[in-house]
């Protein structure tokens, strides 16, 4: 190791140290101050670690989780950058952390999630073995910008890693375009069409219009959003056949679904230790970027089957007589999958909108109108209550009333401290959707309260 | 009573959540018991726009800008002109509105030709204007407090035949020099204003609406609707910038 190589393993150790003694998380600033000494750091230490880098609109944090609980099934030597430090200080820190004073690396494997946008700076320093990439969605347009954009970044992130094996989602026709334009090696997964739902175009679609040629497409089937069988019927691009995919879904329940998956050609039965469909897209993804890792399927199906993933996805909280249950938002589409999973829930509830306008939030608060919030609605006097929160909680309230919440059973509340005791009196399961920011605050207050893991940890 | 709305181009121009506005517009005619009819016109549908008593038309992404124009450019043009000057009533936002004007011209110069309804052009900048926003109206638009979310990087000039929409109170607007935001012109709305602008803003989409009712059926009174919710909303970022 160079000299400012190892001074920067150094001070990045010592500001975490400082960091965890006042109680702070650490997760970026040591390695945001450490790649100032040493621009090429991660590279350095990267290159003797074998690594999936998981990027994408939605999903990346869930794919991640499964990715790790299969490694942890197999006993590797791995670790994960488990905070949501996404971007390349905190991927930076991540190793930093697993690596000796001198700058050996102390573990063999990592699982890393990547923030899109800063995929292009990470991928070329990090050379991963496979890169995951989930789907692509309109996300924080006032940060991200047009959807198209997003997608560059990607396509430009890969060609710094030209040996990796890309895992694409077939059903994706922005993400599954990644593999015509790039040499790498490329598998696919999705949902096949005897899997996904039958349903109507949606109102709004991220992506109407060919990538390559700009004509509409047509679908033989759509499993949410944009998403599902697309082709163009000018140019031929269209779906992809999934080399993992997901081939009859058996059950959706609140609490996980049982599907039945291809594994390059092998039919096998899946159980997923989560709900909703679109957690079916995270566990294909993961199916497929663990066997391609070389791990094997079972190894893959039995961590399915079991892994927990915390951190405002799904994560269950001992508040209220019958717990609450925490599912971040961030877009239109995973919100409307969140909505759409609520009307799978069979039994009365109680819900909790917390919308901020911080700058990981987003500032534009507008998406929350391209959600189908509609679908709360639909729930009847199943939704005996909704309490809106957050610093944005009035547009909330505009936005459920129109969408047709009787306003009796909306109520305002943006203290976090008076939240949780309602909380706490509730007799119905509590279903709480935070934005990012919201997430992070709400979260403190609950396991302040109630007791849970912070969110380095 | 009825109104007829058409939303413009639903497919490709609904960023931002400007659907919102076709929600709100619909729902504050529901609840005063006054029928309401939303039509898409997607690319490639034809509709004659006399049939309608309002257009909407959202802002769009770059993505699909070339399709768009290439349907527009086969005749919905002339068309959208003789009905913004028979006194039609639009509300267009963003893209939309930069649509009704004359041209684009892109920060390197190349000219985009657009529909030629209302008496302005935009340019394109480097900066990207981002951000709430507020503005108040011009008494004959309506003269209320607007609250939106901007985010443009077109710099739009007003010729001498539209009448800005309102002053710029905080925020960019047309072009971050003028002080202007949007263009007022016969019964055409036209605004930069995201947010969406409608539900947060209910004066304005009630002028919007006792527009267009007036005009199909010469006079309209709007019953007043509990706003306590929109104006919470609309005071609470009025208050912040």
């Amino acid at each position: 190791m160079r000299f400012n190589a190892i001074l920067a393993i150094l001070l990045c150790k010592a500001l975490r140290l400082f960091s965890r003694l006042v109680h702070r998380g650490g997760t970026a600033m040591p390695g945001r101050y450490a790649l100032k000494l040493c621009p090429e750091l991660l590279s350095l230490l990267a290159k003797d670690v074998r690594t999936v880098a998981i990027t994408g609109t939605n999903g990346k944090t869930t794919s991640a989780r499964m990715v790790e609980e299969a490694f942890a099934e197999k006993g590797l030597n791995y670790f994960a950058n488990r905070s949501g430090a996404n971007l390349i200080s905190g991927i930076t820190t991540e190793f930093v952390m697993n690596c000796t004073l001198t700058g050996k690396m102390r573990k063999e494997y990592a699982v890393i999630e990547c923030d899109e946008a800063a995929a292009r700076t990470v991928f070329g320093q990090l050379k991963p073995q496979v890169i995951l990439v989930t789907n692509l969605f309109r996300d924080q347009l006032d940060r991200y910008g047009e959807v198209t954009h997003t997608l560059e970044n990607i396509r430009q992130a890969i060609q710094g890693a030209p040996e990796a094996l890309l895992c694409l989602n077939a059903d994706c026709s922005l993400t599954a375009s990644l593999a015509g334009d790039l040499p790498n090696r490329a598998v696919f997964y999705g949902i096949d069409r005897g899997a996904a739902p039958s349903r109507p175009k949606p109102e709004i679609s991220d992506a109407t219009h060919c990538i390559r040629c700009k004509t509409e497409y047509e679908y033989d089937y759509i499993s949410y959003g944009h998403l599902g069988g697309f082709r163009c019927p000018r140019c031929g691009y269209r779906r992809p056949a999934a080399d993992y995919a997901v081939t009859d879904v058996l059950e959706l329940r609140p609490d996980g679904s049982t599907a039945r998956m291809r594994i390059k050609g092998e039919v096998r039965l899946v159980d997923v230790n989560l709900p909703a469909l679109y957690n079916l897209y995270n566990a294909a993804g993961a199916l497929a970027a663990v066997t391609e890792m070389g791990l094997g399927a079972d190894t893959a199906i039995a961590a399915l089957g079991r892994f927990q993933c915390g951190f405002g996805r799904m994560e269950r909280f001992g508040l209220g007589k019958a717990g609450a249950k925490m599912m971040l938002v961030k877009n239109p589409a995973g919100c409307s999958q969140v909505i759409e999973f609520l009307q799978t829930v069979r039994e009365h509830l109680v819900l909790v909108l917390c919308l901020n306008d911080r700058s990981a939030d987003g500032t534009d608060v507008s998406w929350i109108w391209d959600a189908d919030f509609e679908g709360l609605a639909a729930l009847g006097s199943r939704l005996e209550k909704v309490v809106v929160s957050g610093d944005r909680a009035g547009d909330m309230r505009v936005r459920i009333k129109y969408a047709g919440v009787p306003q009796e059973r909306i109520q305002l509340e943006q203290d976090y401290g008076a939240l949780v005791d309602w909380m706490a009196r509730q007799e119905k399961p509590i279903y709480i959707m935070p934005t990012y920011t919201a997430m992070l605050d709400l979260r403190q207050e609950i396991i302040q309260r109630v007791g849970g893991r912070e969110f380095w940890d | 009573m009825e109104l007829k709305i058409c939303h413009m181009y639903p497919d490709v121009l609904n960023l931002y959540g400007d659907r919102g506005d076709i929600i709100c517009l619909s729902r504050r005619l529901q609840w005063r018991g006054i029928g309401v009819q939303v039509t898409r016109l997607p690319i490639g549908r034809q509709a004659a726009l006399s049939g309608f008593d309002l257009v909407f038309i959202g802002g769009g992404q770059d993505f699909e800008q070339q399709v768009l124009l290439e349907d527009l450019h086969r005749g919905k043009d002339r068309e959208i002109r003789a009905a913004v000057e028979d006194g039609l009533p639009f509300l267009a936002i963003c893209g939309g509105y930069q649509m009704l004007g004359s041209y684009y011209e892109t920060f390197d110069g190349q000219r985009c030709d657009f529909i030629g309804a209302l008496d302005l052009y935009t340019v394109g900048s480097k900066k990207r204007m981002i951000g709430n926003y507020k503005f108040q109206c011009e008494p004959e638009a309506g003269g209320s407090l607007v609250v939106g979310f901007e985010n443009h990087s077109g710099k739009t000039r007003l010729g001498g035949s539209v009448r800005p929409l309102g002053k710029v109170l905080s925020g960019y607007g047309n072009n971050g020099e003028d002080g202007t935001e949007g263009a007022h012109y016969k019964n055409v709305f036209g605004t930069y204003s995201h947010g969406p602008l409608l539900p947060k803003n209910p004066a304005f989409c009630d002028h919007l609406l006792q527009t267009a009712l007036e005009r199909k059926y010469g006079r309209a009174e709007l019953e007043p609707l509990d706003d306590a919710a929109e104006l919470f909303a609309h005071d609470e970022m009025a208050k912040r910038i």
